[in-house]
């Protein structure tokens, strides 16, 4: 990267972060900050949470986890913004920040819903980079 | 020949027989024909069956000539009387009830008694509803609604052979006795006249006033006691919280304690799902579904879900007892907007959440 790229690649990241920020309440933050604590201490490059991750990790499917549940669309719609609903037929508020502000503010039950829909959907736990992308996601929509 | 008329049936003999019609009527469409949805006008018509034999046991001793008991006392020396002289082709003219004609009315109103008497142990314990519904449990009611419906099916019988008595005794004796019963007034022959005996109709209505003054608030005051095996339905917070996030809270007397465990035994493969709960949530909320489940009430519901499907235990929708009660209700129904899915049991049953579910308080969408 040349001298003049870097400082204006590094003012737009500043800029999206801010904007994203500017979304997320403090509660939150905190929620996020202690992901990304989590993954920092899981060793490894962490160069920060992606939207664009998080949202390919929303829309994805899987083979590897239940057979009813392939994706997390398949409850809570493609659209962040809709409402969802479970297989029992319960509406499930929009994951979308914008739309459902009392999201991700408490990690406890944010780390139950993980726990529960990261085996349901992929057979597997979400490493923390994950569940700090799939947030940091939410909180852009 | 002269003749002219004679009141034989007073006012209150003709208003018991056709309201006894109209309550009997009734009680037949809703019980035979309806079934449960009609339960109240059901009940209903069979308290006012109850009131009216009520009246006609006070009008037997106050009322006018005909309609006192003692003018159609049960002997059986007078019925055998009166077969002899009907066989012979010469019975005697009786204006009120002849001898089997006060057989008649004396088993009707027995077997009427009973209906009222045998509908009101069924209704407390199978529906806990009702003056019984504290004291009756569920198995005692189901006995007695079987009686209650084979005196149905003998009040039926009963009835056709009143009315074939009826049209045989008017066709004899070529006198219309049902318009008698309308007008109150037969033919009389020379000689005949009613019973001098003259009603007491104040008399009557303070014996019935004075007993509608104790019996209905005592009726009432019952009623509001709770039901035999129907516990307060009060809803575990952190069950209706943790469980209510996905579906319908179910009340934990639509499973046995059995289940229950298997469920909370296997949250993490909940139904396709993983569903775990932290251990400090769980265990509290295991002991509070032991202790409220389906073996703790006597409700309906709780009785018959207790059988569970041995394929799928753990499934309430797919118990014996659940899919006999829906086999009625269509696929397109459940699978519809308002429904979703066969667990939305609140969809159609209003009262779901207190584990009662009436009959009265089902409304299936559209």
């Amino acid at each position: 990267m040349t001298n003049i790229t870097r400082p204006l690649a590094l003012a737009a990241c500043l800029g999206i972060s801010t904007l994203a920020l500017a979304a997320t309440g403090p509660a939150q933050q905190k929620v996020l900050d202690q992901y990304s604590a989590d993954a920092k201490a899981g060793g490894g490059a962490f160069a920060g949470f992606s939207a664009a991750r998080g949202k390919a990790l929303f829309l994805s499917r899987s083979a590897t986890g239940k057979p009813d549940t392939p994706s997390c669309t398949t409850c809570h719609t493609e659209d962040p913004r809709k409402a969802g609903q479970t297989r029992a037929g319960k509406a499930i508020e929009p994951m979308a920040l914008s739309v459902s502000p009392d999201r991700y503010a408490d990690l406890a039950k944010t780390e139950k819903w993980f726990a529960r829909n990261c085996d349901s959907v992929l057979g597997r736990a979400c490493t923390p980079l994950e569940k700090g992308d799939f947030i940091t996601f939410m909180v852009s929509q | 020949m002269q003749s002219w008329l004679v009141r034989v049936w007073d006012l209150g003999v003709r208003s018991f027989h056709w309201g006894l019609v109209a309550s009997v009527t009734v009680c037949a469409i809703t019980g035979f024909l309806v079934g449960r949805q009609a339960l109240d006008l059901h009940w209903i018509a069979g308290a006012v069956i109850a009131a009216l034999l009520l009246f006609r046991l006070i009008w037997g001793f106050c009322g006018t000539g005909y309609a006192q008991f003692r003018s159609f006392p049960l002997s059986v020396s007078a019925i055998r009387q009166h077969l002899a002289q009907a066989l012979a082709g010469q019975p005697e003219r009786h204006l009120g009830h002849n001898p089997l004609g006060a057989v008649m009315v004396y088993a009707l109103m027995t077997v009427l008694a009973a209906i009222v008497l045998t509908g009101v142990v069924a209704l407390g314990g199978v529906a806990k509803q009702g003056p019984l519904a504290f004291a009756m449990p569920f198995a005692d009611g189901r006995s007695v609604l079987s009686i209650h419906n084979l005196l149905a099916y003998a009040l039926l019988a009963m009835v056709a052979v009143h009315l074939g008595g009826v049209v045989f005794e008017s066709r004899r004796s070529r006198e219309n006795l049902a318009r008698a019963m309308v007008t109150g007034d037969k033919q009389a022959l020379p000689g005949e006249t009613a019973p001098p005996r003259a009603g007491r109709p104040q008399a009557a209505a303070m014996i019935a006033a004075g007993l509608a003054m104790v019996v209905v608030p005592g009726i009432v005051l019952l009623a509001h006691r709770p039901g035999h095996g129907v516990p307060p339905a009060t809803l575990d917070a952190a069950y209706v919280r943790e469980c209510g996030a996905c579906h319908m809270v179910y009340p934990p007397s639509l499973a046995p304690a059995a289940t229950w465990n298997a469920m909370m035994d296997g949250l993490d493969e909940h139904f396709g799902e993983n569903a775990s709960l932290a251990p400090a949530v769980a265990a509290p909320m295991r002991a509070w579904l032991a202790a409220n489940s389906a073996e703790h009430w006597d409700t309906r519901a709780a009785v018959t879900l207790r059988l569970v499907d041995p394929v799928t235990p753990l499934r309430i929708t797919a118990a014996p007892a659940w899919l006999r009660f829906h086999r009625s209700i269509p696929a397109s129904v459940f699978a519809a907007k308002p429904v979703g899915v066969k667990g939305n049991c609140a969809a159609c049953h209003s009262d779901a959440a207190t584990g009662r579910f009436d009959p009265q308080n089902i409304e299936v969408p559209e």
